[in-house]
């Protein structure tokens, strides 16, 4: 096989932007990415007591300002904890924060090594995500929710919703991975972005919905989180758990993912290309 | 001893200074992450109108003094985390150890993150807003208990950040748990103590006191009192609180010391 790497001049790490055909090579990077996760047993437990802390304090406050069988902005009590437990569950798929090694692998200089590939880089790392990300939702995620559904009652959905739960966080794991895929490339361009991923991230948890239901929002500010894509990652799967989206708002949420998973797609590809002309790499 | 430590942390600031650019956008990040999740906690709280009986500017009392000593705690003791952690695992802890000076002064010399006051900085904005809008009568001695509540908000934090470093002596890694009494118990101490459980509340403030650092100073400018009986004249005993604590902390420090044992080649 022709391996590009040596030369590493622009046109060759053009070309390993582009899409091969090969699933079973992302198939296989995604397998090895569900193992090593699954090796690192003390970080998980250590991650679903520290979800479970979080989701059980915020429970605390919850039952502290609903009073009695009142229901807010559409949540009841229980809507309220569900929510909770689930965004702490899903904390494992992206919802929580961004991951950084992408950005890592850039500011060692590393990234050159898995450019030069004869594969798609987008590919390589969006299965390298897939599978570390399935495990913990499988894992981590499931456990966590099971102590909300032990001790504060977190509600189960019925078949159907559960279904669409499904086809909603798998959308969802695409939104997050672009976003969090266009944020780690900056580092192409400041070599130190910490501070943007900062803020990235928190942009990301509060319009997600992810530290406070968009319900709850002022109307002028949940017109502004609807309009961001980050409701794909956390609100939507969420609504559909709890079963506040039925019939032709499940079919609309499911379009507003696709839609937002293509397009930051499109844009993450599109900046890499873009990083590909105009970058130099560190390192040596 | 303390010229000493100016100096290295001079060193420090002016390294950082260095990147003027990261160095901004880190503050920025940090101040506009707390400054995010106060509007999450704001928005709750409008929505409802209370939480637990206390007003938004009551827990905004809350929230500022936690956050201020949180941000602070993390200015000089981040030593203990990346840099430390990173130290044990590629065994170069040995340089520490062969040097005329603590173990623990060197390593918390060795980082000090200037931009963490983002988040000091908001927690400041929140607290002066909450008083404005509340009515506290100013004394002498209430003046007096602020800087004393909020070094030991302080102490207490560092002592924690040194706790999960010192885990490293056995581990090798951080332990990811500390986050709970570090940024989870910054969280859980800007709502007032008392919406807890019994459990909860004994162990965030005899066990691990965090819930000294706000809670009772808080239930005494506000003029509350806890419906579970702590009395607000507590206040005054979190400077003995925190310092036992941190001794606490320096002890292990120490027994970590003597555990160590060299990674690497």
């Amino acid at each position: 096989m022709e391996f590009p790497g040596s030369t590493a001049t622009g046109i060759s790490l053009l070309s390993a932007v582009r899409m091969p055909i090969n699933l079973r090579l992302y198939y296989e990077i995604a397998i090895r990415a569900f193992r090593r996760a699954s090796v690192y047993r003390a970080a998980y437990v250590a991650g679903i007591l520290t979800n479970a802390f979080f989701a059980a304090l915020r429970c605390f406050v919850y039952l502290a300002v609903y009073h009695a069988g009142t229901s807010v902005a559409g949540f009841s009590p229980n809507d309220a904890i569900t929510y909770t437990w689930l965004t702490q569950a899903l904390i494992s798929i992206g919802a929580g924060w961004l991951a950084w090694d992408l950005m890592q692998t850039i500011r060692s200089g590393d990234v050159i090594t898995d450019l030069s590939r004869p594969w798609s880089f987008y590919g390589y790392w969006l299965s390298r995500s897939l599978g570390e990300r399935c495990f913990n939702l499988l894992l981590r995620g499931s456990v966590t929710y099971l102590i909300g559904f032990l001790f504060f009652a977190a509600r189960l959905p019925h078949l159907t919703e559960a279904l669409a739960f499904v086809v909603a966080i798998g959308l969802a794991l695409l939104v997050s991975f672009a976003y969090g895929f266009i944020v780690n490339l900056t580092a192409f361009w400041l070599i130190d972005n910490t501070g943007v991923m900062l803020i990235a991230n928190i942009v990301l948890t509060f319009f997600s919905g992810f530290l406070l239901p968009l319900a709850f929002f002022p109307p002028w500010l949940r017109q502004v989180a609807l309009l961001l894509p980050f409701q794909a990652i956390t609100s939507l799967p969420a609504e559909i758990w709890l079963g506040h989206l039925t019939g032709a708002a499940v079919w609309r949420a499911f379009a507003v993912q696709a839609g937002w998973a293509l397009v930051l797609m499109l844009l993450a590809i599109r900046m890499l290309h873009f990083a590909m002309r105009k970058v130099v790499i560190q390192g040596g | 001893m303390l010229s000493l430590y100016l100096r290295l942390i001079g060193a420090r600031i002016r390294s950082q200074m260095q990147y003027k650019l990261s160095f901004w956008l880190e503050l920025v990040g940090f101040a506009l992450s707390s400054g995010l999740e106060f509007v999450a906690l704001a928005i709750l709280v409008g929505t409802f109108h209370s939480v637990g009986g206390w007003s938004l500017a009551e827990v905004g009392v809350l929230y500022g003094l936690s956050s201020i000593s949180f941000g602070l705690a993390e200015m000089v003791s981040r030593g203990f985390d990346a840099p430390f952690e990173l130290m044990m695992q590629r065994g170069s802890f040995d340089g520490v150890l062969t040097r005329p000076l603590g173990s623990f002064f060197q390593i918390m010399t060795s980082e000090f993150q200037l931009r963490r006051l983002g988040r000091s900085t908001q927690g400041a904005l929140v607290f002066l807003y909450a008083c404005r809008h509340l009515a506290i009568h100013w004394t002498l001695a209430r003046l007096i208990l602020m800087p004393l509540t909020l070094l030991s908000g302080m102490v207490v934090y560092m002592a924690l950040i040194v706790i999960g470093a010192t885990i490293c002596f056995w581990t090798i890694k951080t332990p990811e748990v500390i986050n709970i009494f570090t940024f989870g118990g910054d969280t859980l101490v800007s709502y007032p103590l008392s919406i807890y459980n019994g459990l909860i509340r004994n162990i965030f403030l005899w066990v691990v006191p965090v819930g000294f650092v706000n809670y009772p100073a808080a239930l005494l400018l506000l003029q509350r009192s806890d419906p579970y009986g702590l009395p607000a004249t507590a206040a005054w005993a979190a400077p003995l609180v925190a310092t036992v604590f941190f001794a606490a902390a320096g002890l292990f420090w120490r027994v970590g010391v003597s555990k160590y044992t060299s990674t690497g080649s």
